[in-house]
């Protein structure tokens, strides 16, 4: 059995249906995004794995105990909210402490631990200070390290980076990214940024209207689109129908095809290619990451770190990190800086 | 340019400020003057009435009941408002619409007319009410608890009450270990706030006292009342007193507020 198991969960407010029939199974560490437009029933979701709503129907399972009737303080996990929902009245400490204060910790045993994750979230020096006295990005890293300092079986992040600016969002994202690594820790995270959810998932699940209609890597969701909602909420797929598409590409196709704006190559009428490109370069892939029609390497060659840029073309298959390849330079892109 | 303007706006908010501390500080020179008749100046400067005021037994008293009285309907008030609002906020938001409206009642009757009602009401109840410190309590409790809902309201609207439950919850604490934890010290300085100010004025409340139990139960309004034929020095020692002490509490209460705002 897999570490989370979710049978046939249902949800209604009222008349309306939040979500159905939702099925899916999450192993140990793994970092799995719930992506999906606003409205689509996944913080709704996301809160019912919690155990803040009750479900109508269906179980889940954590660990091998069914956990669908049990309170949420019962149930072992550890949330993120958006609002950040840090207690006013204490200080960084006493909110970080406050989980393990609950669990009838001795006070030396709290202290111990909190420093520890204080380190880890990097806010030393802020111990004593209250929450209204924080930034946007320190703030959401108090609220996490309140949520992982209790040990959670399972954390839930809902939408945590989207009340942050830019440079903030993107260092706390890898930063979240690391520590879920570190920890090993099974991680839900909700966001209805794409590309958020392409750099920091193992697995997505694209949710819309309630259900799921796709789940799968990264890569896996974006180059292979089961349908046409995923196609146009992934990227900026040209969908065409099958008129279209037929007489465009002068094939028999059936039913709606989607193409990536990457995968349609360009020549320029009249241009000479083949200008000056440098030989040659053995290089040695240290990392990837998919940031949707772009996929950029780290890559290692001659003793020096680059970062390379390639269009997320199917036929360019995902290099894993070792993959030994070759690199090429336009010498008239070269530039000198001072 | 400025400065002048300036010079003006100063001028004018100081000099109404002095027009309205006159007459109090008009009242406290005559609280300290041993006589002072048909001289412009004072005969003479003592500290006697009010040594007078605070050995007589009765103005301790009558202190010490409006003193209980005040604190008793605000601590009925406190334990009535708080987990009240509670529910409504976090089990029935939909409810603070009904709320808003009911909470305006109070200032919807007159005083005057309201103790009337509340005469005729409980004239001829099997428990002998009226004349009793009781229904003074239940009538103060009614007129500061709109003050006291709307400030303590307040405080809990700036709250993200549910989100703050939910990850009090998730980290293992049961509701009532939220509510005293973490929702009751986020209200403090509202609460404190609204307290301080519904004493003052509970403190300062005359139509009612008089009305509904007059001198069977002499609070400080009564008593002040009571002794106005006595030596208009002695009255305004009274006065100073009881003003040091209204004085004491709204600046208590302003400090209150101003925390909450920040």
């Amino acid at each position: 059995m897999s570490f989370v198991t979710v049978q046939h969960l249902e949800k209604h407010f009222g008349e309306q249906c939040v979500f159905e029939n939702i099925n899916f199974t999450i192993e140990q560490g793994e970092f799995i995004t719930l992506l999906g437009p606003s409205g689509c029933g996944k913080s709704t979701l996301l809160r019912s794995l919690a155990g803040l709503h009750d479900v109508d129907a269906g179980n889940i399972w954590v660990d091998g105990q069914n956990i669908t009737q049990l309170q949420a303080q019962q149930r072992d996990i550890g949330m993120v909210f958006q609002s950040y929902a840090l207690f006013p009245n204490m200080t960084v400490q006493q909110n970080i402490a406050f989980g393990l204060k609950m669990k009838k910790m001795p006070s030396a045993a709290i202290n111990k631990q909190v420093s520890k994750i204080i380190e880890l979230v990097e806010l030393n020096g802020k111990e004593k200070v209250y929450p209204q006295q924080l930034s946007g990005g320190q703030k959401q890293r108090v609220a996490l390290a309140r949520a992982l300092v209790v040990q959670p079986k399972i954390l839930l992040l809902d939408e945590p980076l989207s009340a942050l600016d830019a440079p903030i969002r993107k260092h706390l994202r890898q930063q979240i990214k690391a520590i879920q690594t570190e920890l090993n820790l099974t991680t839900l995270f909700v966001t209805h940024d794409q590309e958020e959810a392409m750099t920091l998932s193992d697995r997505i699940f694209l949710m819309n209207q309630g259900q799921i209609v796709q789940q799968g890597s990264a890569e896996q969701i974006y180059t292979q689109p089961n349908n046409a909602f995923v196609a146009g909420f992934m990227g900026n797929y040209n969908l065409l129908n099958a008129l279209q598409a037929s007489q465009l590409l002068g094939l028999n196709i059936n039913g709606q095809l989607a193409i990536r704006p990457e995968s349609i190559y360009v020549r320029e009428i009249g241009r000479e290619y083949a200008p000056h490109i440098s030989k040659p370069t053995p290089a040695i892939i240290q990392n990837h990451q998919l940031l949707g029609n772009i996929i950029r390497y780290q890559v290692k060659t001659q003793g020096c770190e680059l970062c390379v840029d390639l269009l997320n073309r199917s036929s360019e298959r995902l290099l894993q990190p070792g993959s030994q390849l070759e690199l090429l330079f336009n010498l008239n892109e070269l530039q000198q800086v001072s | 340019m400025i400065k002048s303007d300036q010079l003006y706006h100063y001028s004018v908010v100081y000099g109404i400020c002095g027009l309205l501390f006159l007459p109090i500080l008009a009242t406290f020179f005559y609280s300290i003057s041993s006589s002072w008749g048909a001289t412009i100046l004072p005969d003479g400067l003592t500290f006697k009435w009010y040594l007078m005021l605070w050995q007589d037994m009765r103005f301790i008293d009558a202190f010490s009941r409006s003193l209980l009285i005040s604190g008793a309907a605000l601590l009925l008030c406190s334990l009535l408002i708080l987990p009240l609002l509670f529910v409504v906020f976090y089990y029935f938001p939909k409810l603070q619409a009904l709320f808003n409206l009911l909470i305006l009642l109070p200032f919807a009757v007159p005083p005057v007319v309201s103790s009337v009602g509340l005469l005729q009401l409980y004239a001829d109840s099997a428990f002998p009410l009226v004349g009793t410190p009781w229904i003074l309590i239940g009538t103060y409790f009614t007129i500061a608890v709109p003050f006291m809902y709307r400030a303590i309201a307040n405080s809990f609207s700036s709250l993200n009450l549910n989100d703050l439950m939910d990850s009090a919850h998730l980290l293992g604490a049961s509701t009532r270990q939220a509510f005293f934890l973490i929702v009751l010290p986020n209200l403090k300085k509202g609460l404190l706030a609204s307290l301080f100010l519904s004493f003052s004025f509970l403190l300062g409340e005359f139509v009612f006292a008089n009305m509904l139990v007059g001198t069977r139960y002499e609070t400080l309004q009564i008593y002040l009342y009571n002794m106005r034929q006595t030596s208009g020095h002695f009255t305004s020692a009274l006065v100073i007193s009881y003003f040091a002490f209204i004085f004491f509490f709204t600046w208590l209460a302003s400090r209150f507020s101003r925390g909450t705002q920040q």
